[in-house]
């Protein structure tokens, strides 16, 4: 499964979720930090949250960020 | 509208009323023909509270970056109690309730079926990881349950409903279950042998055209995604309301996709969705939603559903100390960053055989804690492996097998938590040699390794999604064509093994618990030569 984390292709066994997305993408310290994930839409999406093809995430500093 | 026509008649053929100036009457009779306005005849309100993705997080926590206490299902009970005390509602749930904290994972979700039955819950859709302890365990559950559980796209499992028609103060509502097709991709194949989930849009299209003439709403409780509940919603006319999970989103505002309203409600009831909705003549002519937050600090406890979860949290306590087996020797952790550790080889051992690997790979830093010769508590197995990591086998060949070992050897000096504990491989290495080039000789299964060859190799979900830095693995999964499901089982060229809902650590208490008596030794599987 592909998706993209901050716009970086990320590749997935399935059932794989949005936490090891983040760490595909080398990101998984900014979350720990104090960053949060969010979808297209501005969203922000659990680290346990599952993926689909072509899911596009993004790890940022704050919230509801209104891609869209 | 009823109750207001009941008060003025009531009024007006009261003896009192007729003491009052005709002006009175007049404002009354304002008063109805501007609520006649507002909220037409036949008009009616429902209110949708929905939960998703709880996954048996029944206690508050603090999230990570934050110092406020969230969520509890106590809490979120009796909100939801006093909510729809306010209008006629149903309560529903998403998908993915009964699996993933200690909470609910050492009672296979019993803890959290008990605590929706006192919750009141309407309606529940199956969701995938509620397949993860098996199908008799999951009937069990469905049985256990006071209201109905949905999946109109499963096909082979007589328990789960395809959908339920609710009478709400007048209204008829269908609602239908639909649970994500990529099912059976991250689940043991033995959980859903013999099931068939079928495709969610012609599932749900089919139920529309036959419920549509028969209902005021239709409700579809989805555990598919947000995504995929917006194209559901392109796709299928006639869906009323989407109640969806399985992405975990925390859509802050409602999204109209069509003539359809899409919800979601985050996770693990840190929230609760509140969709209020008024309906004339089958359409929704005004709507509003809302996630409340769940906060510890300013909601009461629901003093019913508070036992539930401090009853089930005594027994996850007590089953932390029960007993399990014997270590015969010290299994060690210690060293497990630096040098084969016996602890590393009981772990990497028992992975290998789950999974029908012909080796494994861990990294030295996932094991947290040792264990002391003597007895061996559940509790001890979980300090060893706290985190929720599950396992996962992929085919690599020789030559990755080897990249994979010079990285974990890589970062040997500063003792970083990639070095590498294996079963089924043995190999010799120098730590004196600059990283990339301290690999001497590597035998799998006895055999010298064959570069060229393929092998199946056991690892966890960390490693195998690049954590630690590791590479090979996600390699071999970018490498593997697109996965398909054959009859309720993965078919992948590279991953052989996939078990997402069952943590290791479970499976180690569970070998554990078989073997009694532990013994584990340092055996040579990893040498240092200069």
């Amino acid at each position: 499964m592909r998706v993209f984390v901050n716009n970086s292709e990320i590749h997935l066994a399935p059932g794989m979720t949005v936490r090891h997305a983040v760490m595909g993408a080398g990101l998984l310290e900014e979350i720990n930090a104090g960053k949060k994930v969010f979808d297209e839409r501005g969203n922000e999406v659990g680290l346990d949250g599952e993926l689909s093809e072509n899911d596009r995430i993004y790890v940022e500093g704050q919230e509801e960020t209104g891609k869209v | 509208m009823r109750a207001i026509l009941k008060l003025s008649k009531i009024l007006w053929g009261n003896n009192i009323m007729k003491h009052f100036e005709i002006s009175l009457k007049f404002l009354l009779t304002t008063l109805i023909l501007l609520t006649v306005m507002v909220l037409p005849c036949g008009a009616a309100d429902l209110r949708i509270l929905y939960v998703n993705d709880f996954h048996g997080f029944a206690e508050s926590y603090k999230r990570i970056g934050s110092d406020e206490m969230q969520g509890g299902i106590a809490h979120c009970a009796f909100r939801a109690a006093e909510l729809s005390k306010e209008k006629p509602s149903l309560l529903l749930a998403a998908g993915d309730m009964i699996q993933g904290d200690t909470w609910a994972n050492l009672f296979a979700g019993k803890s959290s079926i008990d605590v929706m039955n006192a919750m009141g819950f309407d309606a529940m859709v199956v969701g995938n990881h509620e397949f993860d302890f098996g199908k008799a365990v999951l009937v069990r559950r469905i049985e256990e349950a006071k209201f109905p559980v949905l999946a109109a796209n499963v096909v082979g499992f007589d328990s789960l409903r395809p959908y339920v028609i609710r009478e709400v103060d007048g209204l008829r509502i269908a609602i239908i279950g639909v649970v994500t097709e990529e099912t059976p991709s991250a689940t043991h194949p033995s959980n859903v042998a013999g099931l068939q989930f079928l495709p969610v849009t012609k599932t749900v299209e089919r139920y529309v055209a036959q419920l549509r003439d028969k209902v005021d709403l239709i409700i579809v409780l989805s555990h598919i995604g947000y995504n995929a509940d917006m194209a559901l919603a392109g796709a299928v006319k006639g869906i009323d309301v989407i109640v969806g999970g399985h992405s975990h989103t925390k859509a802050v505002k409602e999204i109209m996709v069509g003539n359809t309203v899409i919800v979601q409600a985050w996770e693990h009831a840190l929230v609760l969705g509140v969709l209020d909705l008024t309906i004339e003549s089958g359409r929704i002519t005004s709507m509003s939603d809302r996630l409340e937050n769940i906060l510890p600090a300013t909601i009461k406890k629901d003093n019913k559903v508070a036992a539930i979860v401090e009853n089930y949290s005594g027994q996850v306590g007590e089953s932390m100390g029960k007993v399990i087996g014997q270590a015969l020797v010290d299994l060690n952790a210690e060293n497990a960053r630096s040098a084969e550790s016996n602890l590393g080889n009981l772990i990497a051992d028992i992975m290998r055989r789950e999974s029908g690997a012909e080796a494994a790979i861990i990294n030295g830093g996932g094991l947290r804690t040792s264990i002391l010769r003597g007895p061996v508590t559940v509790g001890n197995i979980y300090s060893v492996l706290p985190f929720n990591n599950y396992i996962i086998a992929i085919r690599l060949t020789g030559q990755q097998i080897k990249d994979a070992l010079e990285y974990g050897l890589s970062g040997i000096e500063a003792k970083e938590g990639r070095f590498p504990q294996v079963s089924g491989i043995s190999f010799t290495y120098s730590p004196v040699r600059e990283a990339g080039k301290r690999i001497g000789t590597i035998t799998i299964a006895g055999a010298p390794i064959e570069l060229l060859r393929q092998y199946t190799v056991a690892t966890n979900d960390f490693l195998a999604a690049g954590g630690d830095g590791y590479q090979v693995f996600r390699e071999a999964i970018r490498q593997a064509p697109d996965f398909e499901i054959l009859g309720g089982t993965i078919k992948s060229s590279n991953i052989v093994y996939n078990n997402a809902g069952r943590w290791l650590r479970d499976v180690v208490v569970l070998e554990v618990s078989n073997e009694k008596r532990l013994s584990s030794a340092v055996e040579g599987r990893i040498r240092a030569e200069n």
